[in-house]
């Protein structure tokens, strides 16, 4: 073994939650590792923004829905978090996503209203920020509406969307266009790759205009580029004279690369280290404080250590935490106690699949400034935090950015206090 | 109202009742055949693929194993597509009975079971999961049988020969006149439609359910009992051959790999509800720790699904009343002139999977009987639709097809490689709505997965293809996450209830299935 590497802070985890967290430490002047086994929730997710789009019923106003979410659910993180870290989260990525490494790609909205945007079946979503490649489809403004399909992407299907569309009261068509393309299976990636080309983009424009009416807008399957998703979307608006918005659909999720690449290029921007293919395998403690963390990576083991430490490996999705065969549930990161997970003879699941889960509340306990317990330099964000279900009440992106911003807080208040003492 | 007549009347689309109407359309019979679900969805779809050889039943139900064997000759020959030929194994583990083995190997031979000791380093060489505390091993011809493929190609068959099969349709009221059963009134529980059947000869090929469609015939006291077993599907092959272990059978004591899982399989126990499909946890338990004892690491393996059946076991005087492995697992034919005197009406349970042809051949000959007409029998000569060649199926042939058109096929199922090509001719063929029913057919879905990806395809593709509302798109969605929801969650953990967030995450997260305005 060689010795250990040392930063100011190691985050585990590249998801929302740990580059977040990663990138606002090496802004405050931290050296940061951000370590994780492979990519989290964006390349999933739907890129957008989802602070709290249900509560049971949909939520209109996030800022006035939270405090309630928040006086009648104790164990939720957003008690931890508070509307204020919340809205400090939202303008911080803001602001990140507008100075990224996508040119002129930017993210809108605010917690006074959810945005309503189609999902591919269809159904409306609420989010608080949607990338401007989403905007024109906020259903509120939406009047007719043309949903573009290919045949080519069997990730998506033009007419199911439309007619649940229409059930919804939007005066929404399906039109299909075959796409040539050097496969018969392409998913959205491929077919956003071929529209950052300007020629082949300027050829799918031609094949559709044709199909189009008047006063229609047009939504097409997330995958208005990858490069420069901005450039893109102008082109397309301006070739076909129209409002365009994007309809998130099967992985992989194309808006949520590019949010990747945005929280990602800020962590590089400010001085971080990113070490993807680094599953911590093991640690080292010194009584209630983790000192080291070691990876495998590469063929061999590596030694990373520091002050303090991030978990912001997720849940049961990202394989962090575990349900074992003797239906004992772990973290497989750190071992860390857990809150809110069901024992041995406790109802895991119940019977109708579109209820709360039990188990899906499952996290790492914390205390009021998320610090593990068991490990007092260990604080916990995003999905690795119990008390949630994200996908259910469209929580999991103001829940990533909040708790990574405020580890981070957590952490350069402390370094600072420490400094003063000293 | 419409009134259908036909020679016979088949209730109950099993592989039994389908094999009915196989057999009898091959001898020019009329048959129609009713169920109250698809194709298979009782019993015969809810096993664990094994086609016997016999040695499971060499010691103790020596009339079943020489059935078996004689079965699984012919199915070979006349179902090869149906058919794996993985061989079998009997392995004497440090759990079992040693001196079982040599009482095994004389049952064997008394049956025909073709049995052949081998050194268990050999058996661990071919099947290195297995324990390899085993001291000694016996290979024997079990295969396994892709019952779906079974049921559909004989289905196909006997439609093509005249016979009707209806599905979805509920037997409301069997007629009587007098002392004879003349036909049956049947509900469609998809339309509500109602029609009449009139028949000739009228057979129950119900199974678990004999009692039930005996009573509607004003007949009591056909005893069947149901006996629950419940399986757990593997998401890999963790072995290639049938083991199973070499003791009287028990919980838990033998793996089939069948398609590209493997299941590890059974239970047994009495009850009174055939419709019982719920799973306790004890079960499920007590099936991993059985089956680690079989194939150590199994408990940590990926476990995909499980599942429960019924199997019919006609109750006789002798049978005790505790453990229905007891009863004999032979089938029992019911003449219903001879027994209660009512004619023009025949009982056809118990047996199991591995003898449906030979079960559907005795029916049919004692139909033939009643019809007073001679008709010979020729469904152990006649290979099944699909079955011509012989060839039996190969593990890999649908990735064989895939790889040959990479780039122009569109595959809507990875995990199980069903093109899309595949699903829009199941669709066509049977205009169903039902996407578990397209899973049955196809496969779609039942791989790592279970539907993660490909149902959100599949429910876009027949919305478009049968013009579908968004109502019925959406519901039939739901009711296929509602269902499989029910074989996922009584086994979910690991790396399967890892897979099971990210579907959720796909199915409520990016999809948002739960808020449709539908």
């Amino acid at each position: 073994m060689t010795e250990a590497l040392h930063y100011d802070a190691v985050v585990i985890g590249a998801g929302t939650a740990g580059l977040t967290a990663g990138a606002r430490l090496a802004q405050a002047g931290a050296k940061v590792c951000v370590l994780a086994k492979g990519v989290g929730s964006t390349h999933l997710a739907p890129g957008t923004i989802d602070v709290l789009g249900y509560a049971p019923e949909r939520v209109e106003a996030p800022a006035r829905a939270l405090p309630e979410l928040i006086s009648e659910h104790p164990d939720h993180p957003y008690v931890l978090l508070g509307p204020e870290t919340v809205a400090e989260a939202l303008a911080w990525f803001e602001r990140t996503a507008a100075a990224g490494t996508l040119p002129g790609y930017s993210y809108s909205g605010s917690l006074e209203r959810n945005q309503l945007l189609p999902t591919a079946l269809g159904a409306v979503r609420a989010s608080a920020l949607v990338p401007e490649t989403m905007a024109a489809g906020d259903q509120p403004g939406l009047g007719r509406v043309a949903i573009l399909g290919t045949p080519a992407l069997r990730d998506f299907h033009e007419s199911l969307c439309a007619d649940n569309l229409r059930a919804a009261g939007v005066q929404a068509r399906g039109i299909s266009v075959p796409l040539e393309l050097e496969r018969a299976d392409m998913n959205a990636l491929g077919i956003a790759r071929h529209l950052d080309d300007p020629e082949w983009r300027a050829t799918f424009c031609a094949q559709v205009s044709p199909l189009l009416r008047d006063e229609e807008h047009l939504g097409v399957p997330a995958m208005l580029g990858m490069r420069d998703p901005h450039a893109v979307l102008m082109d397309l608006q301006h070739r076909l004279g129209r409002w365009v918005f994007e309809i998130p659909t099967l992985p992989p999720s194309v808006p949520g690369m590019r949010l990747y690449e945005i929280l990602r290029s800020a962590l590089r921007a400010a001085g971080g280290r990113l070490v993807l293919g680094a599953e911590v395998v093991s640690h080292r403690r010194d009584g209630e404080r983790v000192s080291e963390v070691v990876t495998r990576a590469a063929g061999r083991d590596l030694s990373y250590a520091a002050p303090w430490f991030v978990l912001a490996s997720g849940g049961f999705a990202s394989d962090a935490i575990e349900l074992d065969s003797h239906w004992i549930t772990h973290d497989r990161v750190l071992g860390l106690p857990l809150r809110g997970a069901p024992g041995p003879g406790d109802t895991r699941f119940v019977r109708n699949y579109l209820e709360d889960q039990p188990i899906a509340r499952a996290g790492i306990a914390v205390d009021a400034e998320l610090r593990a317990d068991g490990a007092e330099n260990v604080l916990v964000a995003g999905a690795s935090l119990p008390g949630a279900v994200p996908w259910r009440e469209g929580s999991g992106e103001g829940i990533a950015l909040a708790s990574g911003l405020r580890a981070a807080q957590v952490i350069a208040g402390r370094v600072r206090e420490e400094a003063v003492v000293g | 109202m419409i009134t259908l007549s036909t020679d016979v009347l088949v209730i109950g689309g099993g592989a039994t009742g389908v094999g009915i109407a196989w057999d009898g359309a091959l001898r020019g019979l009329e048959v129609i055949l009713v169920d109250r679900k698809d194709l298979a969805e009782g019993t015969s779809g809810r096993f664990h693929g094994l086609l016997h050889s016999g040695g499971r039943y060499a010691v103790k139900d020596p009339r079943a194993a020489v059935e078996c064997i004689a079965e699984n000759r012919i199915l070979r020959r006349v179902a090869a597509d149906c058919v794996e030929d993985t061989g079998g194994l009997f392995v004497t583990t440090p759990f079992d009975d040693p001196e079982y083995a040599d009482r095994f190997l004389q049952g064997c031979r008394e049956c025909d079971v073709d049995c052949e000791e081998i050194e268990p380093a050999e058996a661990l060489r071919s099947e290195p999961r297995i324990n390899p505390g085993i001291s000694r091993a016996f290979r024997v011809p079990d295969a396994s049988i892709d019952v779906w493929k079974t049921v559909w190609a004989m289905s196909h068959g006997a439609q093509q020969r005249g016979a009707r099969i209806l599905t979805y349709h509920d037997v409301v009221a069997v007629h009587r006149d007098g002392d004879a059963v003349t036909g049956a009134h049947v509900r469609d529980t998809r339309t509500g439609d109602e029609l009449d059947i009139e028949a000739r000869i009228t057979v129950n090929a119900t199974g678990a359910w004999a009692g039930r469609v005996a009573e509607l015939a004003g007949i009591e006291g056909v005893r069947v009992r149901p006996g629950r077993g419940i399986m757990v599907a593997m998401n890999h092959r963790l072995v290639n051959t049938v083991v199973n272990r070499c003791q009287l059978p028990t919980d838990g004591d033998i793996i089939v790999p069948i398609r590209t899982v493997a299941v590890v399989g059974t239970t047994d126990q009495g009850t009174d509800d055939p419709d019982d499909e719920s799973v306790h946890q004890s079960e499920v338990d007590a099936m991993l720790d059985e089956g680690e004892k079989l194939a150590p690491g199994l408990r940590d393996a990926r476990a995909l699904r499980v599942w429960a059946g019924v199997r019919p076991l006609f109750e006789d005087a002798k049978a005790d009343d505790s453990a229905t492995r007891d009863i004999t697992r032979a089938h029992t034919l019911l003449d219903h002139s001879q027994r209660d005197g009512v004619a023009r009406f025949i009982t056809i349970t118990g047996g199991k999977l591995t003898t449906f042809r030979l079960m559907a051949q005795e029916t049919v000959n004692a139909v033939c009987r009643q019809l007073g007409e001679e008709r010979q029998c020729t469904t152990s000569s006649v290979p099944f639709p699909g079955s011509e060649s012989g060839q039996t199926y190969r593990l890999g042939e649908r990735l064989g097809r895939k790889e040959a058109a990479l780039t122009d096929v569109q595959v809507i199922c990875e995990c199980e490689l069903v093109p899309l090509s595949k699903l829009e001719e199941a669709l066509e063929r049977t205009g169903t709505t039902i996407l578990d029913d397209i899973r049955r057919q196809l496969r779609l879905a039942m791989g790592p997965c279970q539907g993660g990806f490909c149902i959100y395809r599949a429910t876009g593709v027949m919305h478009e293809l049968d013009s579908l509302s968004a109502e019925q798109a959406d519901s039939s969605l739901r009711d296929f996450l509602q269902e499989r929801w029910k074989d996922l969650w009584p086994v979910l953990h690991g790396d399967q209830l890892r897979q099971a967030r990210l579907d959720d995450w796909i199915f409520q997260g990016v999809l948002d299935v739960g808020h449709l305005p539908s």
